[in-house]
């Protein structure tokens, strides 16, 4: 199974709408690292608003995406992290201190645009 | 124990089952949607060190009662190659996978109570439970 | 022979209703209640002796006691009226049963006997009685729960918790998820959260404090810690707590213009009064014509 990456403009948009298993993560993180290469994206916006499970596996893969992306020059920026996915991650010790994130893709988009135009 | 429903884990693909079998569990047991997500997030945990370390095990599941409280209990069991340290694996940041080293006191703090008992060589058994609030 | 002595009993009803409210009134003195009238505790008592006698008669609990438990406990007389009553009640008829002459029951069987009479009384009083605190209880902890943690959204995209009294484990674990819910409903970019209310912070409510903060962050919006008083300040510096992390503010309204910077809003004075009253009149003109 693979999640489908968007282009728009300079950004990528990407909303994860499926229970993540451990390949499609793996998979997902390697897809998006290609993009970014080949479409020079300077932004990406991973929405999370249909993931209602993230464990400290998912979490390590997105915040690592996170920090690849960085690397490559694109800056990510996760929205929608529902209430209790936010509690479990909590309460998991894991605080992705190093991502932005944003309420939904509308603020997503916005936050990345203040923060590239800096 | 005679335990109701049981998953096993083999593939990774089974992480994924184990944990929407107890998600729907928790549901009928009467969990607000925040603690359905910390059962479900406690047994990715569970599955995913089984699947990891042992190589294949099980995931049961069970109803508990206590004096005018229900639960869950889940029990992982693996006749993996056991934990020799366990205070280790219960520090926060350990790992031996180049994980978070969240799991195991992560999911100590997601439930309400956390019993582990392991023999090297024999294998590890997790016993988690959670009451309904 | 157990009938006989409950026969007795209910014989001589008048005698030992008599003794009892002696024995009721003697008590009575010792821990007079000022705010009940002599007449409504008399009725009362009369009431009271009547409805035992009627229970020991029946051998079985009546609908009686029922309801006069209920009324007693919603007048909010204690239990121990109840419960010493009953007792008074034990010792008078064990007292008349072993004086009675005609009677060669040993006393001990006397005893039991009374026991077995009375006892089934008490306990369902104190059940009953028991059982009203409880729901008493429960309600007011719902009350208590749906107070512990509001949230106003005051404009758009800025929400505000006042958090007013101690945070313990449960309460934390229900603001946090109530914050969260209420940032998503909200749409808040921005969530004020004061504790001027909380008069401790320890390292607990700290840590829970902070985890509340990070889970904002995580769904996407900022947390600002307002209304942290120097006492407060004081303790979170002493106890090593580490708040660098997200931005605080000593007073509600200097974390609202924080969060109004924040969310790229200003409040605005619109028109001077008198303006105001101009237009007032023009349009009411306007309106005349049309």
């Amino acid at each position: 199974m693979r999640i489908p990456i968007l282009k728009l403009h300079n950004y990528l948009l990407i909303s994860i709408q499926i229970d993540l298993d451990d390949q499609t993560a793996i998979q997902f993180q390697e897809d998006l690292l290609n993009k970014i290469h080949q479409s020079g994206a300077t932004g990406v916006v991973i929405d999370l608003t249909s993931v209602d499970i993230i464990d400290s596996f998912i979490a390590k893969v997105l915040g690592d995406v996170v920090t690849m992306s960085d690397l490559m020059g694109a800056k990510v920026v996760l929205t929608g992290i529902q209430p209790a996915v936010a509690v479990t991650l909590i309460d998991l010790g894991i605080h992705l201190n190093e991502v932005t994130t944003a309420l939904d893709l509308e603020q997503g988009l916005i936050k990345l645009r203040q923060e590239l135009e800096e | 124990m005679d335990f109701r429903t049981c998953v096993n884990i083999q593939k990774e693909w089974d992480i994924v089952g184990a944990r929407q079998f107890g998600r729907d569990f928790s549901k009928k047991l009467g969990f607000g949607i925040v603690d359905q997500a910390r059962i479900a997030t406690a047994i990715s945990e569970l599955a995913r060190n089984i699947y990891l370390y042992a190589g294949s095990g099980k995931i049961c599941f069970d109803e508990v009662e206590n004096v005018g409280s229900r639960g869950i209990c889940i029990v992982a069991i693996d006749t993996g190659p056991g934990i020799k340290d366990i205070s280790q694996v219960m520090e926060d940041g350990f790992s031996t996978s180049g994980g978070l080293g969240a799991g195991l006191p992560g999911v100590k703090r997601l439930m309400d109570e956390f019993d582990i008992t392991s023999k090297t060589g024999e294998g590890t058994e997790i016993r988690v439970v959670k009451w309904v609030r | 022979m157990a009938k006989n002595l409950k026969e007795i009993l209910v014989d001589n009803s008048n005698g030992l209703v008599h003794m009892w409210l002696e024995e009721v009134a003697e008590k009575q003195k010792e821990v007079t209640n000022s705010a009940i009238s002599q007449d409504l505790f008399e009725n009362t008592n009369r009431e009271f002796v009547n409805i035992i006698f009627g229970s020991v008669e029946k051998e079985s609990l009546t609908s009686d006691l029922d309801s006069f438990t209920e009324r007693v406990i919603n007048l909010g007389w204690p239990l121990s009226y109840l419960t010493d009553g009953l007792q008074l009640f034990k010792r008078v008829a064990i007292e008349f049963l072993i004086e009675h002459e005609e009677l060669d029951v040993p006393v001990p069987k006397v005893l039991r006997h009374v026991d077995e009479l009375v006892n089934p009384i008490i306990n369902q009083l104190v059940n009953e009685y028991s059982g009203s605190w409880e729901n008493t209880v429960s309600l007011q902890r719902v009350a208590l729960q749906e107070l512990s943690a509001p949230l106003i959204p005051v404009m758009d995209n800025i929400t505000v918790m006042p958090l007013i009294g101690t945070i313990d484990t449960e309460r934390a674990k229900f603001i946090m998820e109530n914050l969260l819910d209420g940032v998503i409903k909200h749409h808040a970019e921005v969530v004020l959260i004061d504790i001027t209310g909380v008069p401790v912070v320890d390292t607990m409510v700290a840590h829970h404090i902070i985890q509340a903060a990070e889970a904002v962050r995580l769904i996407g919006s900022t947390c600002i810690l307002v209304g942290i008083r120097p006492e407060i300040a004081q303790t979170i510096v002493n106890l090593g707590i580490d708040l660098s992390k997200f931005p605080t503010k000593s007073s509600l309204r200097k974390g609202f213009t924080t969060a109004l910077e924040m969310t790229n809003q200003m409040i605005v004075q619109t028109n001077s009064e008198e303006q105001t009253i101009e237009e007032l009149i023009d349009s009411l003109d306007r309106s005349k014509q049309s």
